[in-house]
Protein backbone atom coordinates (compact mmCIF):
# COMPACT_ATOMS: atom_id res chain seq x y z
CA UNK A 1 0.00 0.00 0.00
CA UNK A 2 1.51 3.31 -1.04
CA UNK A 3 2.34 5.73 1.74
CA UNK A 4 2.91 9.44 1.79
CA UNK A 5 5.80 10.99 3.65
CA UNK A 6 4.00 11.97 6.86
CA UNK A 7 2.12 8.73 7.28
CA UNK A 8 5.32 6.81 6.65
CA UNK A 9 7.01 8.69 9.49
CA UNK A 10 4.06 8.11 11.84
CA UNK A 11 3.94 4.42 11.09
CA UNK A 12 7.67 3.90 11.50
CA UNK A 13 8.25 6.42 14.24
CA UNK A 14 10.12 4.01 16.51
CA UNK A 15 12.55 3.04 13.77
CA UNK A 16 13.80 6.60 13.63
CA UNK A 17 14.99 6.48 17.23
CA UNK A 18 18.63 5.77 18.01
CA UNK A 19 19.92 4.16 21.21
CA UNK A 20 20.60 6.58 24.05
CA UNK A 21 23.71 8.68 24.63
CA UNK A 22 27.05 7.25 25.67
CA UNK A 23 27.84 6.95 29.41
CA UNK A 24 30.23 9.88 29.10
CA UNK A 25 27.25 12.26 29.16
CA UNK A 26 26.13 11.18 32.61
CA UNK A 27 29.74 11.06 33.84
CA UNK A 28 30.31 14.65 32.72
CA UNK A 29 26.95 15.68 34.09
CA UNK A 30 27.66 14.12 37.45
CA UNK A 31 31.01 15.91 37.67
CA UNK A 32 29.29 19.16 36.78
CA UNK A 33 26.61 18.62 39.41
CA UNK A 34 29.19 17.84 42.06
CA UNK A 35 31.18 20.92 41.11
CA UNK A 36 28.01 22.98 41.01
CA UNK A 37 27.08 21.94 44.52
CA UNK A 38 30.47 23.00 45.84
CA UNK A 39 30.21 26.30 44.02
CA UNK A 40 26.56 26.94 44.74
CA UNK A 41 27.18 29.52 47.45
CA UNK A 42 29.53 31.44 45.20
CA UNK A 43 27.04 31.18 42.39
CA UNK A 44 24.26 32.41 44.65
CA UNK A 45 26.40 35.32 45.72
CA UNK A 46 27.10 36.17 42.11
CA UNK A 47 23.46 36.17 41.12
CA UNK A 48 21.98 37.76 44.21
CA UNK A 49 24.87 39.77 45.41
CA UNK A 50 22.82 42.55 46.89
CA UNK A 51 20.53 40.31 48.85
CA UNK A 52 23.62 38.39 49.95
CA UNK A 53 25.24 41.63 51.07
CA UNK A 54 22.26 42.60 53.20
CA UNK A 55 22.10 39.12 54.67
CA UNK A 56 25.80 39.47 55.47
CA UNK A 57 25.07 42.70 57.35
CA UNK A 58 22.31 41.06 59.31
CA UNK A 59 24.55 38.09 60.12
CA UNK A 60 27.37 40.36 61.27
CA UNK A 61 24.94 42.28 63.44
CA UNK A 62 23.52 39.09 64.88
CA UNK A 63 27.03 37.76 65.55
CA UNK A 64 28.03 40.92 67.36
CA UNK A 65 24.92 40.84 69.55
CA UNK A 66 25.51 37.17 70.29
CA UNK A 67 29.07 37.99 71.22
CA UNK A 68 27.83 40.49 73.77
CA UNK A 69 25.25 38.19 75.23
CA UNK A 70 27.94 35.57 75.73
CA UNK A 71 30.60 37.75 77.22
CA UNK A 72 28.58 40.23 79.16
CA UNK A 73 29.11 38.44 82.44
CA UNK A 74 32.87 38.71 81.94
CA UNK A 75 32.79 42.41 81.52
CA UNK A 76 34.25 44.50 84.22
CA UNK A 77 33.14 47.92 85.15
CA UNK A 78 36.04 49.99 83.94
CA UNK A 79 36.72 53.57 84.55
CA UNK A 80 34.05 55.72 83.06
CA UNK A 81 36.37 57.75 80.98
CA UNK A 82 36.38 58.26 77.25
CA UNK A 83 39.30 56.45 75.65
CA UNK A 84 40.94 58.88 73.21
CA UNK A 85 41.87 56.17 70.72
CA UNK A 86 38.25 55.09 70.46
CA UNK A 87 37.18 58.65 69.87
CA UNK A 88 39.68 58.93 67.00
CA UNK A 89 38.59 55.61 65.57
CA UNK A 90 34.96 56.66 65.75
CA UNK A 91 35.64 59.89 63.83
CA UNK A 92 37.79 58.15 61.23
CA UNK A 93 35.45 55.23 60.52
CA UNK A 94 32.25 57.26 60.75
CA UNK A 95 33.51 59.69 58.14
CA UNK A 96 34.53 56.95 55.76
CA UNK A 97 31.31 55.00 56.24
CA UNK A 98 29.17 58.10 55.75
CA UNK A 99 31.04 59.01 52.56
CA UNK A 100 30.36 55.58 51.10
CA UNK A 101 26.73 55.62 52.21
CA UNK A 102 26.33 58.95 50.48
CA UNK A 103 27.62 57.44 47.25
CA UNK A 104 25.34 54.45 47.55
CA UNK A 105 22.31 56.57 48.38
CA UNK A 106 22.93 58.63 45.25
CA UNK A 107 21.75 55.66 43.20
CA UNK A 108 18.01 55.52 42.53
CA UNK A 109 16.13 53.17 44.83
CA UNK A 110 15.06 50.98 41.91
CA UNK A 111 18.69 50.35 40.95
CA UNK A 112 19.58 49.44 44.51
CA UNK A 113 16.60 47.13 44.78
CA UNK A 114 16.49 47.38 48.58
CA UNK A 115 13.48 47.99 50.76
CA UNK A 116 13.53 50.59 53.52
CA UNK A 117 14.38 48.04 56.23
CA UNK A 118 17.42 46.84 54.31
CA UNK A 119 18.56 50.41 53.63
CA UNK A 120 18.19 51.22 57.31
CA UNK A 121 20.32 48.21 58.13
CA UNK A 122 23.09 49.55 55.92
CA UNK A 123 23.19 52.84 57.81
CA UNK A 124 25.98 53.46 60.28
CA UNK A 125 23.75 53.98 63.32
CA UNK A 126 21.68 50.82 63.13
CA UNK A 127 20.54 48.82 66.16
CA UNK A 128 23.83 46.94 66.44
CA UNK A 129 25.77 50.17 66.45
CA UNK A 130 23.55 51.68 69.12
CA UNK A 131 23.92 48.60 71.30
CA UNK A 132 27.69 48.72 70.96
CA UNK A 133 27.76 52.42 71.64
CA UNK A 134 25.75 52.00 74.84
CA UNK A 135 27.96 49.16 75.97
CA UNK A 136 31.04 51.24 75.29
CA UNK A 137 29.65 54.15 77.27
CA UNK A 138 28.98 51.86 80.21
CA UNK A 139 32.28 50.00 79.90
CA UNK A 140 34.74 52.36 78.23
CA UNK A 141 37.81 50.39 79.17
CA UNK A 142 36.54 46.97 78.14
CA UNK A 143 38.87 45.58 75.47
CA UNK A 144 36.29 43.18 74.08
CA UNK A 145 33.72 45.89 73.45
CA UNK A 146 36.30 48.14 71.89
CA UNK A 147 37.47 45.31 69.65
CA UNK A 148 33.89 44.54 68.66
CA UNK A 149 33.23 48.18 67.83
CA UNK A 150 36.31 48.42 65.61
CA UNK A 151 35.39 45.15 63.94
CA UNK A 152 31.89 46.45 63.33
CA UNK A 153 33.31 49.52 61.61
CA UNK A 154 35.66 47.43 59.47
CA UNK A 155 33.01 44.94 58.40
CA UNK A 156 30.62 47.71 57.51
CA UNK A 157 33.29 49.42 55.43
CA UNK A 158 34.17 46.19 53.62
CA UNK A 159 30.51 45.57 52.85
CA UNK A 160 29.92 49.09 51.57
CA UNK A 161 33.03 48.83 49.39
CA UNK A 162 31.73 45.61 47.91
CA UNK A 163 28.33 47.13 47.21
CA UNK A 164 29.90 50.17 45.56
CA UNK A 165 32.09 48.00 43.38
CA UNK A 166 29.11 45.98 42.24
CA UNK A 167 27.03 49.08 41.61
CA UNK A 168 29.84 50.59 39.62
CA UNK A 169 30.11 47.49 37.46
CA UNK A 170 26.42 46.90 36.95
CA UNK A 171 24.97 50.37 36.58
CA UNK A 172 25.90 53.69 35.16
CA UNK A 173 27.13 56.00 37.86
CA UNK A 174 24.33 58.29 39.11
CA UNK A 175 26.01 61.62 38.52
CA UNK A 176 29.31 62.90 37.26
CA UNK A 177 30.08 64.30 40.65
CA UNK A 178 29.48 61.12 42.58
CA UNK A 179 31.23 59.09 39.88
CA UNK A 180 34.34 61.15 40.34
CA UNK A 181 34.03 60.76 44.05
CA UNK A 182 33.69 57.03 43.65
CA UNK A 183 36.66 56.77 41.32
CA UNK A 184 38.71 58.72 43.80
CA UNK A 185 37.61 56.26 46.46
CA UNK A 186 38.80 53.17 44.62
CA UNK B 1 16.39 1.58 25.30
CA UNK B 2 14.68 3.49 22.54
CA UNK B 3 12.08 6.00 23.59
CA UNK B 4 10.62 8.95 21.76
CA UNK B 5 9.79 12.06 23.76
CA UNK B 6 6.21 11.88 22.63
CA UNK B 7 5.74 8.32 23.79
CA UNK B 8 7.51 8.77 27.09
CA UNK B 9 5.40 7.54 29.87
CA UNK B 10 5.89 9.30 33.13
CA UNK B 11 4.99 6.19 35.04
CA UNK B 12 8.57 5.11 34.33
CA UNK B 13 9.42 7.41 37.22
CA UNK B 14 8.51 6.84 40.81
CA UNK B 15 6.07 9.41 42.02
CA UNK B 16 8.53 11.07 44.36
CA UNK B 17 11.52 11.33 42.02
CA UNK B 18 10.77 14.94 41.16
CA UNK B 19 10.35 15.84 44.82
CA UNK B 20 13.67 14.18 45.62
CA UNK B 21 15.32 16.00 42.72
CA UNK B 22 13.98 19.26 44.11
CA UNK B 23 15.66 18.42 47.40
CA UNK B 24 19.00 17.97 45.60
CA UNK B 25 19.09 14.16 45.64
CA UNK B 26 21.62 13.20 42.93
CA UNK B 27 20.41 9.59 42.81
CA UNK B 28 16.91 10.81 42.04
CA UNK B 29 18.32 13.04 39.35
CA UNK B 30 20.05 10.01 37.89
CA UNK B 31 16.68 8.26 37.75
CA UNK B 32 15.19 11.26 36.00
CA UNK B 33 18.10 11.34 33.57
CA UNK B 34 17.79 7.62 32.85
CA UNK B 35 14.09 7.99 32.11
CA UNK B 36 14.55 10.85 29.66
CA UNK B 37 18.10 10.65 28.32
CA UNK B 38 17.39 8.45 25.30
CA UNK B 39 14.39 10.41 24.09
CA UNK B 40 16.06 13.76 24.64
CA UNK B 41 19.28 12.57 23.04
CA UNK B 42 17.31 11.68 19.92
CA UNK B 43 15.92 15.20 19.78
CA UNK B 44 19.46 16.57 20.08
CA UNK B 45 20.76 14.18 17.45
CA UNK B 46 18.05 15.11 14.96
CA UNK B 47 18.56 18.81 15.62
CA UNK B 48 22.34 18.96 15.64
CA UNK B 49 23.03 16.21 13.12
CA UNK B 50 26.02 14.69 14.88
CA UNK B 51 26.71 12.60 17.96
CA UNK B 52 29.27 14.88 19.57
CA UNK B 53 27.13 18.03 19.43
CA UNK B 54 24.07 16.03 20.45
CA UNK B 55 25.77 14.71 23.58
CA UNK B 56 27.17 18.11 24.51
CA UNK B 57 23.77 19.73 24.06
CA UNK B 58 22.09 17.00 26.08
CA UNK B 59 24.55 17.55 28.92
CA UNK B 60 24.01 21.31 28.92
CA UNK B 61 20.26 20.88 28.85
CA UNK B 62 20.25 18.51 31.81
CA UNK B 63 22.41 20.90 33.80
CA UNK B 64 19.68 23.46 33.25
CA UNK B 65 17.03 20.93 34.21
CA UNK B 66 18.92 20.30 37.44
CA UNK B 67 19.28 24.00 38.20
CA UNK B 68 15.66 24.81 37.54
CA UNK B 69 13.76 21.76 38.70
CA UNK B 70 12.81 23.58 41.89
CA UNK B 71 10.77 25.95 39.74
CA UNK B 72 8.76 23.13 38.14
CA UNK B 73 5.26 23.63 39.48
CA UNK B 74 3.22 20.94 37.80
CA UNK B 75 4.96 17.60 37.86
CA UNK B 76 2.52 16.27 35.27
CA UNK B 77 4.19 18.52 32.72
CA UNK B 78 7.74 17.33 33.38
CA UNK B 79 8.14 15.70 29.95
CA UNK B 80 7.06 18.79 28.05
CA UNK B 81 9.18 20.95 30.35
CA UNK B 82 12.37 18.94 29.85
CA UNK B 83 11.71 18.64 26.13
CA UNK B 84 11.32 22.40 25.81
CA UNK B 85 14.61 22.98 27.63
CA UNK B 86 16.35 20.50 25.32
CA UNK B 87 14.87 22.02 22.17
CA UNK B 88 15.77 25.54 23.30
CA UNK B 89 19.35 24.44 23.94
CA UNK B 90 19.53 22.91 20.48
CA UNK B 91 18.21 26.10 18.89
CA UNK B 92 20.58 28.28 20.92
CA UNK B 93 23.55 26.15 19.90
CA UNK B 94 22.52 26.39 16.27
CA UNK B 95 22.29 30.17 16.60
CA UNK B 96 25.79 30.20 18.11
CA UNK B 97 26.92 28.43 14.97
CA UNK B 98 25.42 31.29 12.99
CA UNK B 99 22.50 29.32 11.62
CA UNK B 100 20.04 32.06 10.69
CA UNK B 101 16.66 30.44 10.42
CA UNK B 102 15.01 33.24 8.49
CA UNK B 103 17.48 32.89 5.63
CA UNK B 104 16.72 29.30 4.75
CA UNK B 105 13.72 30.49 2.77
CA UNK B 106 16.15 31.66 0.16
CA UNK B 107 17.51 28.18 -0.58
CA UNK B 108 16.10 27.15 -3.89
CA UNK B 109 14.17 23.94 -4.10
CA UNK B 110 13.01 23.18 -7.58
CA UNK B 111 9.47 21.96 -7.17
CA UNK B 112 8.56 18.89 -9.14
CA UNK B 113 4.88 19.16 -9.73
CA UNK B 114 3.10 16.11 -8.45
CA UNK B 115 5.85 13.71 -7.52
CA UNK B 116 4.23 10.34 -7.72
CA UNK B 117 4.86 8.80 -4.35
CA UNK B 118 3.48 5.51 -5.55
CA UNK B 119 6.36 5.19 -7.94
CA UNK B 120 9.04 4.84 -5.30
CA UNK B 121 9.60 3.15 -1.96
CA UNK B 122 9.99 4.91 1.33
CA UNK B 123 12.54 3.35 3.65
CA UNK B 124 13.64 4.53 7.09
CA UNK B 125 17.28 4.73 6.08
CA UNK B 126 16.45 6.69 2.91
CA UNK B 127 14.29 9.16 4.82
CA UNK B 128 16.88 9.55 7.58
CA UNK B 129 19.56 10.17 5.01
CA UNK B 130 17.38 12.65 3.13
CA UNK B 131 16.52 14.61 6.28
CA UNK B 132 20.15 14.64 7.30
CA UNK B 133 21.01 16.14 3.92
CA UNK B 134 18.58 19.04 4.26
CA UNK B 135 19.85 22.57 4.89
CA UNK B 136 19.94 23.21 8.66
CA UNK B 137 16.93 25.53 8.73
CA UNK B 138 14.70 23.12 6.79
CA UNK B 139 15.82 20.24 8.93
CA UNK B 140 15.05 22.15 12.12
CA UNK B 141 11.52 23.03 11.06
CA UNK B 142 10.81 19.56 9.75
CA UNK B 143 12.10 17.86 12.88
CA UNK B 144 10.21 20.12 15.24
CA UNK B 145 6.95 19.65 13.35
CA UNK B 146 7.13 16.04 12.32
CA UNK B 147 9.08 14.37 15.11
CA UNK B 148 8.64 16.64 18.12
CA UNK B 149 5.04 17.44 17.21
CA UNK B 150 5.12 21.14 17.87
CA UNK B 151 2.59 23.28 16.03
CA UNK B 152 3.62 25.76 13.35
CA UNK B 153 2.81 28.56 15.81
CA UNK B 154 5.00 27.05 18.56
CA UNK B 155 7.87 26.52 16.12
CA UNK B 156 7.58 30.09 14.89
CA UNK B 157 7.78 31.39 18.47
CA UNK B 158 10.76 29.20 19.34
CA UNK B 159 12.69 30.07 16.19
CA UNK B 160 11.77 33.72 16.10
CA UNK B 161 10.28 33.58 12.60
CA UNK B 162 6.75 33.95 11.31
CA UNK B 163 4.25 31.14 11.24
CA UNK B 164 3.88 31.47 7.45
CA UNK B 165 7.66 31.12 7.07
CA UNK B 166 7.52 27.94 9.15
CA UNK B 167 4.76 26.54 6.94
CA UNK B 168 6.63 27.44 3.77
CA UNK B 169 9.86 25.93 5.04
CA UNK B 170 8.11 22.78 6.14
CA UNK B 171 6.49 22.31 2.73
CA UNK B 172 9.79 22.89 0.99
CA UNK B 173 11.62 20.57 3.36
CA UNK B 174 9.09 17.84 2.65
CA UNK B 175 9.43 18.42 -1.07
CA UNK B 176 13.19 18.22 -0.82
CA UNK B 177 13.02 14.94 1.12
CA UNK B 178 10.72 13.48 -1.54
CA UNK B 179 13.15 14.47 -4.26
CA UNK B 180 16.14 12.97 -2.46
CA UNK B 181 14.35 9.72 -1.71
CA UNK B 182 13.16 9.51 -5.29
CA UNK B 183 16.71 9.96 -6.55
CA UNK B 184 17.90 7.26 -4.18
CA UNK B 185 15.20 4.97 -5.58
CA UNK B 186 16.40 5.64 -9.11
CA UNK B 187 20.01 4.90 -8.21
CA UNK B 188 19.17 1.52 -6.71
Amino acid sequence: MPENFESFIQQHRGAFEEPGPSPRVWDALERELEGGRKGSVVSMLGKNWFKAAVIAVLLVNAAVLFYFAKHKQQQQQDLAVVIPEMQDAKVYYSNRINEKLELINAYPAEELGLDSAARQELQLRNDTYKTLENELKNNPGNQRIRGAMIRYYQLKLELLDKILEELHEKHAAPTTHTKKQYEAEI
Amino acid sequence: MKASANNLNQTQLDGNVIDRCKRGDVRAFRELYNAYAAAMYNICLRMTGNVSDAEDTLQEAFIQVHRNIGKLEREASVTAWIKRIVVNHCLNNLRKKKVYFEEVEEVEVAEEAGIDEDSFTWTVSAVKSAIHGLPQGYRTVLNLYLFEEYSHREIADMMGITESTVKTQYMRAKEKVRQIVKQQNLIR
